[in-house]
């Protein structure tokens, strides 16, 4: 394939603000460019007000003059500038578009085979007669009977009238067919038929389809390619099993993340912050005010979009960073310490062994992402804790290597260790052994701010208080005062996030931060800690034996067995499908309502 | 359909009765003074005060002049004329069709402009020239009827002399041909069918223009337009069709409307018409031909409505209660 | 025509806040109105004579005594234009209450009560809607006879059943709300309810239908003056009209300029006028029956 059949470049549609207030401009289209290739299948995914229908009714020229500007160039043809009359013959013949809304698609007054055949007299020149005929063809073809061309709009059901839309669209041979959202508002079974029809009309002609939707399992199923566009920009492109799988944009992140299907049993998180105004855009990267790993220069530029990995990605950083990095980790305890029995024959317990090297982590390596919760499941002794306090740096590594934001942990000195500490923080299991019995809650929580020499009296009270008030505790002077014995264990918990909090950290590894509470403040605490992750962009690393409780809130899980990592990918795919039948055991141990389970 | 005509039914019992009614009940018993010498209302004439007695069986029970009052209606006998001593049935009979060609040309000629010019002005929308013919409409549809009649009569007929100034035809013309008749009933046609078609232009216009700027926003007209039809085609084939719909009803509404207009245009023309006779009948007190024109315009603009109503229903296909 | 009353408000209410808050077509209404009803106010001190006198040559023309000059009889011209004002408006105000009175009363109760009530009111309604008007309004006049009080009657009698569509419609609506749920389940009674909760909330649209009435009446009262169906005592507009056609070959000569013309002029500057203020008042009202 040379040229692509479609080329759009530098896009631009801008219109009058609707709402009366002169010179507000909606800048719809703000400037995207893409391809498409014959007989390829690109979908453009985002949501409302993000400019996917705008693309769609652009490349049909009907928009009103001067509201468009760049370049739309169709099999070498440039189409931007033609005037209506020039744009009349191409329309349907070589673009066509089945309509997002297909209740009002249809004119009331006319029946469903005359609309469908309208086209093709007017096009092809077809007599009624031969339109007719084509048109029971087309109804055929997308599983509409005679009856229904006979009938009226009102008297056809969404789908049928879907159908029918389709058929409309396909009279006239088109080389592009634009499908704007031609699966919202559809029962789940109408959508699947449609989905398959599509490709079964796909196969069958050849056309190219450009999906317009937000539906981002319909992008999965139809789609080749996948743009995803945020107010009125791209940014990413690339092939959809890689965007949809493994996006690399904080947005295409946020928003997989807030999409419902069936694969993940993870709760839905929103995008923090509000949806944007196309007519008063953000300076710099349109997304930058939403964005959890915004920099300065986010502010000031847009970033262009740029080759990354096999796809396009507009991001001044690269995409989604890596906040911290392991690289094959060793660790070995000695049992000098009493740490470890072994026991070595049968028969022979409690006997002490010498110099027995336990080795508790053995090449780890993992990789944690912005705004990304991992977990570390496996049982006691597996060496999960191990590892979390090996990355966070409160255990010095045998071997390997952990790099946090890009600066290797190892090799900081004291003054760049200060400033790490600030930016990791630890969560032990224990709240009543991490917190010292003596202090009081402000003192508690104020404690990493007195270490660091952050900030006046003043200043740090306030960050106290507000970092009580983000785990859901008081923070008047009347708790502040109250002592650590005198809380529950939950309570003590979430004083204990609070205090990791009140740094404002990056990454926290929270260490079994709920075993040891009851179910109902469990749940409380973890769905406090993703809450307050998704907020602030925070990396989680999650070490739990609960296979059950990680599952809702993990985006991706690492078994760990015996100090190695034998298993990891995405959390939906490892409980659905374990690959290593260890992590077969765990899930299948893990607790579950289901009453056919056999005790074993 | 059925339930409407059972409705219209209704309504017609009601104007028959209504109009038996009316006369008897206010004060003044005003039928009863044309009886009684001692009243101002008192006809001398014996032989009309005779036809009079005989038609309202004042003396007779209620119940019997109802019926006989009925039973007239039915049949044709509307009573006599006071002042002209004549059968109101062929009073009527004689003014009906200039009113009827009145009020169609005058309906006909403001439809078709009103349909037009909206539906230019639609798909032009927010051009100086719809804003200002909407402007237009709105100014034009409050001023009253006799006004404009009055403004055009004098500009037209008096001023400038091109068209005559009262009357249906020359008076005490003779034709040497049907074609010299028309011409000359056309003639005296033209002010008061203008005028009234003016007086109801504005509304049309106004209601067409505003219903085909809400069908041009509707997402099947921006589908047609993508199919890449010709704009002639989504104007008329689409466009209009659909925006024309609630036009027939609103015709038949304002039938009635039409009617007012008449009244004040055949007085300020002194057209031979409905109106022109209600008109003198009134000053003359000359009850009977008010109740007989009274009956027939009711009956008139009622079966227009109905009328309108069955047409609506061929051509909106979504009241049609056919099984897809 | 945006709504600026906050700037209005802020910066004071200076004309041009006003225009641009009611929107100009309102305003110049108003200013009309306005003008009109000081006319009618001050008409003794404002006209030269007296209308009934016989202060001039018949069919004087226009000069320093006699600014619009005389009718056949004698009487100033301008004067008669100056006190049909009063007139006008009177019945048209007049007929505009009584409409809007029938058709609150109809209209409430029906819409309040439902069931038979409502039904057989509404069919009422309907059979009246049907009737032609005109026909009617002669019929009326003709038994009722001549005088402003009937004309004011039977104009109310024949705009009732519209406004009482209306306001049929937005008590219904009305009743669903939580508060008026909340007031008859505190036992008031519907008398208590409709006049405490429903009618001020329908006030607004009182005040529109009342302007629009008036209009209409104006127009439909000089329209019965002019058939000889009003008072012929009384100095409106369309009787001067009316007087004035009599004259035969009023057209042939160039009295109509100034007998024929300014009443006629002064019916249709008074009925755009209402007009134009109650569309403003239409234009205001319709965000707040959105909103409701």
């Amino acid at each position: 394939m040379n040229e692509p059949l479609l080329s759009v470049h530098d896009l631009y549609v801008h219109f009058p603000s609707s709402d009366g207030e002169t010179g507000a401009v909606v800048r719809a289209v703000d400037g995207i460019s893409f391809d498409l290739a014959a007989d390829e299948a690109l979908a453009i995914v985002g949501e409302t007000g993000s400019g996917k229908t705008t693309i769609g009714r652009a490349l049909l020229g009907l928009h009103p003059p001067g509201s468009v500007r760049g370049s739309i160039r169709l099999a070498g043809r440039e189409l931007a500038d033609l005037a209506e009359e020039e744009w009349r013959p191409l329309r349907w013949r070589r673009v066509a578009m089945a309509v997002q809304g297909v209740g009002t698609a249809f004119d009331p007054v006319y029946n469903i085979g005359d609309q469908i055949a309208e086209p093709m007299r007017e096009h092809l020149g077809f007599l009624p007669d031969e339109a007719r005929a084509k048109a029971e063809a087309l109804a055929q073809r997308v599983g509409l009977e005679a009856r229904h061309l006979c009938a009226y709009p009102h008297q056809l059901s969404d789908g049928e009238k879907q159908r029918a839309m389709l058929a409309m669209a396909l009279s006239c041979a088109p080389e592009i067919l634009i499908a704007d959202e031609p699966t919202s508002g559809q029962d789940v079974l109408s959508r699947a038929r449609l989905i398959t029809l599509l490709r079964q009309v796909r196969q069958e002609t050849g056309l190219s389809l450009i999906l317009i939707s937000h539906d981002l399992a319909a992008a999965a199923q139809l789609a080749e390619r996948v743009a995803v566009l945020y107010n009125g920009k791209l940014v990413e492109v690339g092939a959809a099993k890689d965007v949809l799988q493994r996006p690399r944009h904080p947005y295409t992140w946020g928003l997989l993340n807030a999409y419902p299907n069936m694969t993940t049993a993870r709760d839905l998180r929103g995008i923090r912050g509000r949806s944007p105004d196309s007519s008063d855009p953000p300076p710099g990267c349109r997304f930058h005010p939403r964005c959890t790993q915004a920099v300065e220069l986010c502010r000031q530029a847009e970033p262009p979009l740029t080759e990354v990995e096999g796809r396009l990605i507009a991001c001044h950083l690269g995409g989604l960073q890596i906040l911290l990095q392991a690289h094959d980790l060793r660790k070995t305890f000695s049992t000098n310490g009493h740490r470890l029995r072994r026991v070595v024959q049968p028969g022979k317990y409690w006997r002490r062994q010498e110099e027995q090297a336990v080795e508790a982590v053995r090449d780890a390596s993992l990789e944690i992402y912005e705004g990304e919760v991992v977990a570390v499941v496996g049982e006691t002794g597996s060496g999960k804790t191990t590892l979390g306090r090996l990355l966070v740096g409160l255990l010095e590594a045998d071997g390997g290597r952990v790099v946090f934001e890009g600066r290797g942990l190892a090799a900081v000195d004291g003054r760049q260790r200060k400033e790490l500490r600030r930016r990791i923080q630890f969560i032990a299991q224990d709240p009543f052994d991490a917190i010292s019995p003596r202090l009081t809650v402000a003192e508690i929580v104020r404690e990493p701010l007195d270490v660091q020499g952050i900030g006046t009296a003043e200043e740090r009270q306030a960050r106290v208080q507000e970092a009580l008030s983000a785990v859901s505790l008081p923070n008047n002077a009347g708790f502040l005062s109250r002592r650590s014995h005198e809380l529950s264990g939950g309570q003590l918990q979430r004083v204990a996030i609070a205090r990791a909090l009140v740094l404002d950290p990056k990454l926290i590894v929270a260490d079994e931060p709920v075993s040891m509470l009851d179910a109902s403040e469990q749940a409380k605490v973890i769905n406090l800690l993703k809450e307050i992750q998704n907020e602030r962009g925070m990396g989680l690393l999650l070490i739990s034996h609960d296979l059950a409780l990680v599952r809702k809130v993990a985006d991706r899980i690492l078994v760990m067995r015996q100090g190695e990592i034998v298993e990891g990918g995405p959390a939906s795919y490892i409980v659905a499908q374990p690959q290593h039948e260890y992590t077969r055991s765990l899930v299948q141990a893990a607790p579950s309502f289901s009453w056919e389970q056999t005790v074993n | 359909m059925k339930c409407r005509f059972v409705a219209y039914l209704a309504t017609l019992w009601t104007v028959l009765t209504l109009n038996f009614f009316l006369p008897r009940l206010l004060p003044g018993d005003p039928l009863a003074a044309l009886l009684d010498p001692e009243s101002s209302e008192y006809v001398f004439d014996a032989e009309v005060r005779a036809a009079l007695e005989a038609y309202y069986g004042l003396d007779r029970p209620l119940l019997q002049q109802y019926a006989a009052y009925l039973k007239g209606a039915v049949t044709g006998d509307l009573g006599r004329s006071i002042r002209l001593n004549e059968p109101v049935s062929e009073l009527i009979g004689s003014h009906l069709p200039w009113t009827l060609l009145l009020t169609g040309t005058a309906l006909g000629l403001a439809s078709l402009i009103g349909v037009l010019g909206g539906a230019e002005a639609a798909w032009k929308c927010g051009s100086l020239a719809d804003r200002l013919l909407t402007a237009a409409s709105v100014v034009a549809s409050n001023i009253p009827v006799y006004f404009v009649g009055m403004m055009l009569l004098i500009i037209l007929g008096a001023e400038l002399q091109w068209l005559p100034l009262a009357g249906g035809r020359t008076p005490f013309a003779r034709y040497d041909s049907p074609l010299a008749a028309a011409a000359d009933i056309g003639k005296h046609l033209i002010l008061p069918a203008l005028t009234l078609a003016l007086a109801l232009l504005g509304s049309k216009f106004l209601l067409v223009r505003n219903n085909m700027v809400g069908v041009l926003g509707e997402d099947f007209m921006l589908v047609a337009r993508a199919k890449g039809l010709p704009p002639l085609r989504l104007k008329w084939g689409h466009a209009l069709r659909n925006a024309l719909l609630p036009f027939v009803a609103h015709l038949a509404a304002h039938a009635g409307m039409a009617i007012t207009g008449a009244v004040f245009i055949e007085t300020l023309f002194n057209y031979p018409g409905m109106g022109r006779l209600i008109f003198e009948a009134v000053g003359a007190r000359d009850y009977p031909v008010i109740q007989g024109v009274f009956l027939i315009v009711a009956t008139v603009v009622l079966s227009a409505n109905l009328l309108a109503d069955w047409l609506n229903e061929r051509l909106d296909p979504r009241l049609e209660e056919r099984v897809g | 025509m945006r709504a600026t009353s906050r700037s209005a408000q802020r910066a004071g209410v200076t004309p041009l806040r006003l225009a641009s808050a009611l929107g100009t077509d309102a305003f110049l209404g108003s200013i009309a109105l306005a003008f009109f009803v000081l006319v009618a106010l001050f008409a003794p001190l404002l006209a030269p004579y007296d209308p009934h006198q016989f202060v001039g040559q018949p069919l004087e023309h226009p000069g320093p005594d006699h600014r619009l000059g005389a009718n056949d009889t004698g009487q100033d011209i301008l004067s008669e234009l100056i006190y049909g004002t009063r007139i006008s408006l009177a019945v048209g105000l007049g007929a505009a209450v009584g409409t809007m009175a029938l058709g609150v009363l109809v209209g409430s109760v029906a819409g309040y009560a439902g069931g038979w009530l409502d039904d057989l009111l509404m069919r009422i309604v309907d059979v009246m809607m049907t009737l032609p008007r005109l026909p009617l309004l002669i019929l009326l006049a003709a038994y009722l006879g001549s005088g402003l009080i009937q004309t004011m009657v039977i104009i109310s009698l024949l705009f009732w059943p519209a406004t009482a569509r209306v306001i049929r419609a937005q008590v219904q609506s009305l009743r669903q709300r939580g508060y008026v749920k909340m007031a008859r389940n505190f036992g008031g009674s519907p008398g208590y309810v409709l006049a405490r909760h429903i009618l001020p909330q329908i006030g607004p649209l009182i005040a529109f239908g009342l302007v629009t009435a008036a209009g209409r009446a104006v127009a439909m009262e000089a329209g019965l003056a002019f058939l000889g169906l009003g008072d012929p005592t009384a100095k409106s507009w369309g009787l001067m009209m009316r007087f004035a056609l009599n004259l035969p070959g009023l057209l042939l000569t160039d009295r109509w300029l100034w007998w024929l013309l300014p009443p006629g002029l002064c019916i249709t500057l008074l009925i755009l006028a209402l007009t134009f203020v109650g569309m403003g008042l239409e234009r205001h009202l319709q965000p707040r029956l959105k909103r409701r």
